[in-house]
């Protein structure tokens, strides 16, 4: 006798393969509308570890880069700030080459271009980018720069004049100014007025600012010095020659003895220029980096995109045919049980 | 011969006829009964020249009905073990990742995607160390992640605990399963001996041991009187000489960290856990023991271990080089006096929290994040930021490069002892996934193995409408025969006594 097949199982294999055919439908439906596998988990399993990985790494790259256009913003407001007080320097040098030594007026001149220029100067390196100083090293939270022309008279300013009285034995408005030779003047401005612009004298009287610069995560493992101090040697060396101009230059000095001040600091503040365009240069090369390593993680995360979708993402138009071919699958079905619900030997016999 | 003799043996005939259409009928009715053995009414020809229903056979088969009970048995175990995972995963969740408006993926909430927005706002951090703000961002991420942590080993111990009862009502059906047992199987032992029609008991008791596998494997002895004997499929007794065995649990209410459930006992010999020498391997009580003994514990133990990293990367050490302790940091834990050693790390996932020093809810300074001091303020040996600059990023640098520097981890939670925070927490999603994964892909196979056998198994035995009503139609004319030689005997004996 053939094998028999009993009403039970003819009755219910048609049910169990509708009930899978709904089920994939649930699902292919939900893969066509979101794009991506409807449990993303249970069809990754073991690399679903490797696509979070991919994600977080994602998100961490985007962080990075949302953080690198706010150092690039300190950068660009520290270097706008320098080429500024250059612009200042190149100023004060011209006013210094229009004025003769011991002409009418000349005093007053350099004592009002050394005052203006390190006015600007204090202005200059006291600037801020997100409420920062960006010329405080790491000592962002405190002005980098002593207001020298303060109502209470500044550090720096009492140890420029005691240095001056101890040296003359006279203050620098005293009319016995006349008689200083130029080479006095020179040996005390290389000496101890220059002493008083370095090392420990220029942090304690000039500068709050940090010698430790910021360093900054650029990119993941890759951090960057990404700010500048004011304890470079080019503030400290206009700092110097404009002190110079607004301390001695109204001083009622001889037409040789100016001469050898004026002489003195245009030298100064052409070398601060100079070392001024060096700073500069190293904040241009952090922000060349930090650009650099933004440009290389957008590559990064649209490479990190691509493979995530290629773990993520359904085949769209696999999907739909197969959503079509689970709709006529399913219809037979139906059709079938119909008819196999009439094929049965009580529909033809006799009753 | 003579004519009364042939009346005898149509008489013998309609009574035949009767017990055929009853075999019939009973099985036209249970033709929709799942495991209904078809019954066969056996003829003999008896003395006189007449008919009888000697017996009522049963096309049972045993070989295909052992297959539905194992492949039952490994369904079962299967789909414990899958429930309780996917549970379980969807407490890391990336299925349901979203993309947000500014198309930043949303990761769910695993603690490896907590872990990763931490470092986010470090490196936002990192390049505003004097904000106030993106130092709170720090502490808000370094709190998502120990709620994520908190969860999940809150999770992992609601999932035991639900295998637990589980397995209690899972016991209390095989005691009584086996009660059922007993009774069918002492009718059927009485029934064989005084040949007696046993066939319902027998689909009874067959329906009984398809339950059983449901709950626990099992393999059958069919005994010469008829009785049958039931072991587990590790081979412990569980019925025997008419006897059912008592199958016992305790069952845990509560479960906490460390905590160890109790096994299943047969007789006092338990049948589950690492101590049972027979331990079961299918039905749903071995699925839910793995669940809650096994798999359970060890994606809770890889919680404890990534709590444990969080707590030693951050950590805070004596900056002066003298000899103040390391002590927790930005991650810290009730009543911590030090970092824990790797190998005691039972219930930190569950007690991980952010230190109340550097929480400015809990009324603490998140400066202490850049500057350090998290683990002492009072105490200026933990001072990284000795200068006090508004800008000091070298303790943010070091805590970036913590999370994805190597650490060490133990060995008992599964998932190797050398890698970096980032890269354990990722293989911990990977293994509760692909162990999903494979509970899945196991429970659809298994599921298709228990629709073949059943579907096999019915066809060998089953009814077929078709073949029943073919049946009744032969006896219909058997019947009609029988019926029209009755009229022509009492024809010959009406002619008979008329010629008398």
């Amino acid at each position: 006798m053939a094998s028999i097949v009993s009403t039970y199982s003819l009755g219910t294999a048609m049910l169990s393969s509708m009930a899978q055919a709904q089920n994939q439908l649930t699902q292919l439906t939900a893969e066509a509308s979101s794009g991506q596998y409807a449990d993303l988990g249970l069809q990754l399993g073991d690399q679903s570890g490797y696509e979070l990985s991919l994600r977080n790494q994602t998100n961490l790259l985007q962080s990075l880069t949302t953080a690198n256009s706010l150092t690039v913003t300190n950068l660009e407001t520290a270097q706008a700030a320098i080429d500024s007080m250059r612009t200042d320097a190149q100023n004060a040098l011209t006013s210094l080459t229009s004025i003769t030594a011991g002409a009418t007026g000349a005093a007053s001149s350099l004592q009002s271009a050394g005052t203006n220029a390190l006015q600007s100067l204090i202005a200059s390196a006291n600037v801020t980018s997100n409420g920062q100083y960006v010329f405080g090293g790491d000592n962002t939270g405190v002005a980098p720069m002593a207001d020298y022309f303060s109502a209470t008279t500044s550090a720096a300013k009492s140890a420029i004049d005691a240095a001056f009285q101890t040296t003359f034995g006279f203050a620098p408005t005293s009319a016995s100014a006349a008689n200083i030779s130029s080479s006095q003047m020179q040996s005390f401005i290389s000496g101890t007025f220059a002493n008083l612009f370095s090392g420990a004298s220029w942090t304690s009287n000039w500068s709050s600012a940090s010698s430790t610069d910021v360093t900054t995560q650029i990119a993941p493992g890759e951090s960057a010095t990404t700010s500048t101090d004011l304890n470079q040697p080019g503030f400290q060396q206009l700092a110097e020659g404009y002190a110079m101009l607004a301390e001695f230059g109204g001083s009622s000095l001889s037409s040789t003895t100016q001469q050898a001040v004026i002489t003195a600091a245009s030298s100064l503040i052409n070398q601060g220029v100079s070392s001024l365009t060096t700073t500069e240069a190293t904040l241009g090369s952090a922000q060349t980096r930090v650009t650099d390593a933004t440009t290389s993680m957008s590559n990064q995360l649209t490479i990190l995109q691509t493979q995530i979708g290629n773990l993520d993402n359904v085949n769209a138009s696999a999907v739909a045919v197969q959503l079509n071919s689970l709709s006529t699958q399913l219809e037979t079905a139906y059709q079938l049980t119909a008819q196999l619900q009439k094929m049965s030997l009580a529909q033809y016999l006799p009753v | 011969m003579s004519l009364s003799a042939a009346l005898n043996i149509i008489n013998s005939a309609f009574v035949a006829n009767a017990g055929q259409s009853a075999v019939i009928s009973s099985n036209i009715s249970n033709a929709g009964t799942k495991n209904y053995a078809r019954e066969i009414a056996n003829l003999i020809t008896t003395s006189g020249g007449g008919v009888q229903v000697a017996s009522v056979g049963r096309e049972a088969n045993a070989a295909l009905l052992e297959q539905v009970n194992t492949s039952t048995s490994q369904a079962a175990y299967q789909q414990a073990l899958s429930d309780g995972l996917s549970t379980l995963a969807q407490t890391v969740s990336d299925s349901s990742s979203v993309t947000s408006s500014s198309g930043a993926a949303a990761n769910g909430n695993s603690p490896s995607a907590m872990l990763a927005n931490l470092q986010s706002a470090l490196e936002t951090y990192d390049a505003s160390p004097s904000s106030t703000s993106a130092a709170q961002g720090v502490v808000t991420a370094a709190s998502d992640l120990t709620q994520s942590l908190n969860s999940g080993a809150a999770a992992v111990q609601s999932v035991r605990e639900t295998a637990d009862s589980g397995m209690t009502s899972a016991v209390n059906t095989v005691n009584s399963l086996l009660t059922q047992f007993t009774s069918v199987n002492a009718t059927i032992v009485s029934g064989t001996a005084t040949g007696a029609d046993i066939s319902s008991a027998e689909d009874t008791r067959d329906s009984i041991l398809t339950q059983l596998s449901q709950q626990v494997g099992i393999s059958t002895v069919a005994n010469p009187d008829g009785s049958t004997s039931i072991y587990t499929d590790s081979g412990v007794t569980l019925f025997q000489g008419g006897t059912a065995r008592t199958v016992s649990f305790t069952p845990t209410a509560t479960y906490t960290d460390g905590a160890t459930g109790n096994a299943v006992m047969v007789d006092g010999v338990p049948i589950t856990g690492s101590s049972s020498p027979m331990a079961i391997q299918s039905g749903a009580l071995a699925g839910l023991a793995n669940l809650r003994d096994v798999v359970a514990p060890e994606y809770g133990a890889q919680l404890d271990q990534i709590a444990n990293g969080l707590i030693s990367a951050f950590a805070e050490s004596d900056q002066t080089g003298g000899t103040a302790p390391t002590l927790p940091g930005l991650f810290t834990f009730s009543g911590a006096t030090g970092v824990p050693s790797t190998a005691a790390t039972t219930g930190l996932a569950s007690e991980i929290e952010v230190n109340a020093n550097v929480d400015p809810s809990q009324g603490g300074n998140v400066n202490l994040l850049r500057d350090g001091g998290i683990a002492d303020p009072t105490n200026s040996a933990y001072t990284y930021n000795t200068t006090g600059a508004a800008s000091y990023t070298g303790r943010i640098a070091q805590l970036i490069s913590a999370t994805t520097s190597t650490q060490t981890f133990s060995a008992a939670a599964g998932l190797g002892t050398s890698s970096s925070l980032s890269d354990y927490a990722n293989s911990s999603v990977s293994w509760l996934q692909g162990q999903n994964q494979a509970a899945s892909n196991q429970l659809d196979y298994q599921n298709s193995l228990v629709s073949q056998a059943t579907t096999a198994s019915s066809n060998a035995t089953g009814v077929n409408l078709d073949t029943e009503m073919t049946n009744m139609l032969t006896i219909e004319n058997s019947y009609t025969t029988t019926a029209k030689l009755l009229t022509t005997v009492s024809a010959m004996f009406t002619s008979l006594l008329n010629a008398v």
